[in-house]
């Protein structure tokens, strides 16, 4: 068995296709690794920016109901392995006591010129998904067929070995040969990454890195064992290498854009206008019982400025974006200062903001429970269908597990937005609590600025390891299923087939 | 001789297994062409014509109100005219945008309204679809991608494998010169890459003229023309390239790793690394350079021309200051505008030119350009909105001065005739494509590629003839 190991190995490892193979890899990786750890840096600093500028914002604001509290994203460092939706989506967003703020809300700090995204963009997973793939087969397509074509198959077959011991044997070299240029760009990564000063790698980084390179081995091995099926099943090595490279192109290449394109997933039409109009009704309906509360209460008049005169003014926050179920028009006024005559007007206007805090945040909270289910239809059932289909191709399996360890993928950043939306929570309880909405700093700036940090926190702890790998196991699990199936028919071929 | 060779190879391959596969691939990846584009493309029409509509009628009714109207409302939305060749080239349509704007007065206050101006929106990068990306499957995918690599399969064993099984030398022996051969190999495999190519392609436009929902003019079918030599000029590289290295090295399987490897490095690799590298060595403007500029200039005009902006009377001098004051702020907010998307216009300029050196890229561009989508395509659609710009605001120059009674001051409503316009009489944007301008653009782009196709079919020649068998 050893034997036959080493023999295997020593063809393999001192061919030039090896050598070429793996300093193509090795040239392609760092200078890959070199682009991105930059546009890593760029991100960084971008965020950075956007943070400082957003708690600037934030500090200025003297009166509560012009709060401007906004939460950036970091970038994933890890997103360097599998970008994933990392940089596609939005990575600022704010929290106001209008609605519950989700990832649909969120926009993009950071990016000057969006033209550039006419050029795709790859990443670590995409170069092994990709030449990995192709090498394995490479590599593969000749161990049977090669070996029956010059009669050393029936040679080694003549000596008391089992046809397993010979598969096995074969099988072992060859993912020996094809994990050494995976675990050398590995390396070199970890070793450019770890040198890089913006980018810090926790214990837990290290282990999901652990889970990509794991994942790719089992990606691998798949390939391997497509390309041992196609020797088993051809006599001749011309035939296996033409079915390889087509079998290739069709899964890695030609599978994935083709079927998004022939298959169309657009949610059914109705959804977005009928949660659009339940959620128009519902601010109906809250407009309704403020003007018969400014109607009842003992100020004439319906309207909402009270007669309030003072320096600064009034606001209008508007938003009806139909694509994510928004919409809210709310008035309000942050004075600098008051004029005398108004003074008497405070505890009428207070006690209207009153009635209007627990009112808007009711609504908010009621919108949620259409937006939520109507959003997911809209955008992540589509997405999840889309995946979906992706899957039956190994290339999607391979991509949606590593997005899962990297916490690029949608579960990962829906983890972000989660986090927000608790802190949201927190932040519409701390104003409740606090009686910050009848308070008079609500709309006249008082003497004392406002403490901005006596708000609660926000923070963020990307998910456990454990919930990663719960999410990347059943992709991972369905590529070793593959994997086993395949070993299984190759044996059956193999052992079947004469010599 | 060379036919007798290229017969000979044209029968290999006719009856080998690659020639089945290619046929079977390129035929489905062209049917799901055209039923994406049957499907996607009359909406898109659709889309466009309705917008056109609304926008027509919107000008229509400022006509029919006064010319003062028109001078302050400007034309309206302009919209980008989609290309019935769209299957040929995506060209990031999705991202580029399809309108720009010319209108958008400046209020002042409630009854001073200043004069239109265009303005140009940015790349909309969708930030709601939270879906896998994938390209989508055009013909440039298709020839970029697909067919590329079908050239290097039907290449790479054509010398070594003859060397490897003997008949080289054998043929060798009967006193036929080498280049004979080398074009013989090279035609026999044109051929039989180009037949299923066509098969699948003619395949695809059958079914795209033959539904009644797209229209193709005898200028598309020219631009076709144009496509399809490009693709063959496309093809000739890499099956030069597959003849090259396939004289060079002895075995075949050495061969195919390196056909593999360059494959990749050319046609995925090149494109995405050389343009984030050369994006980052030109910096656009930011959005916050252009709003500081435009706040100080906005201060500075409003300083010289405060005096005026809330007077009411209707003098000449008065008039001609609020005209120029608002003019000025227009030319000033149109111009920075114009600015910000030039920088970012020549950022992505200098990437493009530079991702170039990768034949994968070169293609998607004259393929890009020759079916009227892509960037280029954008650029021409600002200009095509430029040209109208000016002839539209010498239009009602023209229209005021015509009429004695008019002060002849525009952007005021005093100033300016109280006559009717005429609604048929207004300029209407025409979105258009000229071949002709397309042709001149990427002609240097062509003989770039052919330059590449003439260099790796000598680089075969020299490669060939020195090698000994």
């Amino acid at each position: 068995m050893i034997t036959l190991i080493r023999r295997e190995l020593l063809d393999n490892l001192m061919t030039f296709r090896f050598a070429a193979a793996v300093f193509i890899m090795l040239l392609l990786v760092v200078a890959t690794t070199v682009v991105l750890i930059k546009d890593y840096e760029r991100q960084l600093a971008s965020y950075d920016t956007a943070v400082k500028k957003h708690r600037q914002e934030m500090l200025e604001e003297r009166t509560y109901s012009s709060a401007n509290l906004t939460i950036d994203r970091p970038p994933n460092p890890l997103s360097i392995f599998n970008v994933g939706l990392d940089k596609r989506l939005g990575n600022s967003v704010s929290i106001e006591y209008l609605y519950v703020p989700t990832l649909w809300d969120a926009w993009k700090h950071g990016a000057d010129n969006p033209f550039l995204n006419l050029f795709s963009s790859i990443d670590l997973v995409f170069i092994f998904q990709g030449i990995l793939s192709l090498l394995a087969l490479v590599f593969a397509y000749d161990t049977l067929a090669g070996e029956r074509e010059r009669g050393t198959l029936r040679l080694v077959l003549t000596h008391p070995v089992r046809h397993g011991q010979i598969l096995f044997a074969k099988y072992i070299s060859g993912m020996i040969c094809l994990l050494i240029p995976l675990l050398m760009c590995i390396l070199l990564v970890l070793i450019m990454l770890t040198t890089s000063a913006s980018i810090f790698l926790s214990a837990d980084d290290f282990l999901r890195i652990g889970g990509v390179v794991f994942t790719s081995f089992v990606y691998l091995s798949l390939f391997y064992l497509i390309g041992m099926l196609i020797s088993a099943a051809t006599r001749r090595t011309s035939t296996a290498l033409m079915l390889a490279m087509f079998v290739w192109g069709f899964l890695v290449l030609v599978y994935p854009n083709m079927i998004l394109t022939a298959v169309k997933t657009d949610p059914h039409p109705d959804t977005q206008t009928s949660a659009y109009n339940q959620i128009k009704q519902i601010w109906e309906e809250f407009d309704r019982d403020r003007l018969q509360y400014l109607a009842n209460d003992p100020v004439p008049g319906e309207k909402w400025s009270f007669g309030l005169q003072g320096d600064g003014g009034t606001f209008w926050g508007y938003r009806h974006d139909s694509s994510i179920l928004l919409r809210y028009d709310i008035a309000g006024f942050n004075y600098k200062a008051l004029k005398a005559e108004s003074e008497p007007l405070v505890p009428h206007v207070q006690n209207y903001h009153r009635f209007f805090g627990t009112q808007v945040t009711n609504t908010a909270e009621r919108m949620w429970l259409i937006r939520k289910p109507a959003l997911d239809a809209l955008y992540t059932q589509p997405a999840k269908m889309e995946q979906m289909l992706l899957k039956f191709s190994p290339v999607g399996l391979y991509d949606a597990a590593t997005e899962a360890w990297t916490g690029t993928d949608l579960n990962g950043l829906q983890d972000f937005f989660t986090a927000i939306q608790r802190y949201h929570q927190v932040v519409i309880d701390y104003y409740l609590d606090n009686k910050i909405f009848e308070s008079r700093q609500w709309f006249v700036a008082a003497e004392g600025e406002i403490d901005w940090n006596l708000l609660p926190q926000f923070s963020f702890k990307r998910s456990d390891i454990g919930i990663n790998a719960k999410r990347a196991l059943p992709d991972l699990c369905l590529l070793l299923m593959i994997n086993l199936v395949l070993f299984a028919i190759i044996f059956l071929i193999f052992v079947r087939s004469e010599v | 001789m060379i036919l007798h060779i290229t017969k000979r190879e044209l029968y290999d391959n006719l009856n080998s297994l690659r020639f089945a596969l290619t046929t079977i691939l390129l035929l489905a990846l062209m049917l799901t062409n055209a039923i994406g584009h049957l499907r996607e493309h009359p909406k898109r029409i659709q889309k466009y014509n309705d917008a056109v509509v609304e926008s027509l009628a919107v000008l229509n009714s400022h006509a029919d109100d006064s010319l003062y109207k028109l001078a302050q409302q400007g034309p309206g939305k302009l919209y980008k005219k989609p290309s019935s060749l769209h299957f040929c080239a995506e060209g990031g349509e999705r991202l580029l945008p399809n309108i720009v704007e010319g209108g958008n007065p400046h209020p002042y206050s409630s009854n001073i309204i200043g004069v239109w101006k265009l303005s140009y929106p940015n790349a909309n990068i969708d930030l709601k679809r939270v879906g896998p990306d994938v390209t989508k499957v055009d013909w440039a995918f298709i020839i970029a991608y697909v067919l590329s690599l079908i050239a290097l399969l039907f290449t790479f064993d054509s010398l070594s494998g003859e060397r490897e099984s003997g008949t080289l030398r054998l043929m060798l022996a009967n006193s036929v010169p080498r280049h004979t051969i080398l074009i013989g190999k090279f035609l026999g495999a044109l051929i039989s890459v180009s037949i299923p190519f066509m098969l699948a392609a003619l395949m695809n436009l059958l079914m795209i003229s033959t539904s009644s929902a797209v229209h193709l003019n005898i200028e598309a079918w020219g631009r076709l023309g144009i496509i399809f030599f490009i693709a063959f000029l496309y093809t000739c590289f890499f099956l030069a390239l597959g003849l090259l290295v396939s004289a060079r090295v002895q075995r075949s399987a050495v061969s195919l790793v390196i056909l593999l490897l360059a494959w990749v490095t050319f046609v995925v690799f090149m494109p995405s690394t050389l343009a984030s590298i050369a994006s980052e060595l030109s910096p656009s403007m930011s959005f916050d350079e252009k709003w500081t500029q435009y706040s100080q200039q906005r201060d500075e005009i409003w300083d010289k021309y405060n005096y005026v902006a809330w007077s009411k009377a209707v003098d000449r001098k008065t008039l001609t200051a609020k005209s120029a004051f608002f003019y000025e702020n227009a030319e000033m907010s149109e111009r920075l505008n114009r600015e910000y998307l030039t920088s970012k216009i020549a950022q992505v300029q200098h990437a493009r030119s530079i991702t170039r050196a990768s034949p994968a890229t070169l293609l998607q561009h004259l393929l890009e350009s020759f079916a009227g989508t892509g960037f280029e395509r954008h650029l021409q659609f600002v200009d095509n909105v430029e040209r109208y710009a000016r002839q539209y605001r010498e239009f009602v120059v023209d229209i005021d001065r015509s009429d004695p009674e008019s002060f002849h001051i525009i952007g005021v409503r005093e100033g300016m005739t109280k006559k009717k316009v005429l609604p048929e009489a207004v300029p209407k944007f025409e979105d258009t494509l000229s071949l002709g301008k397309d042709f001149n653009d990427s002609a240097i782009q062509m003989l770039l590629l052919t330059m590449f196709v003439i260099v790796l079919l000598s680089g075969a020649y020299l490669a060939f003839v020195r090698v000994e068998v």
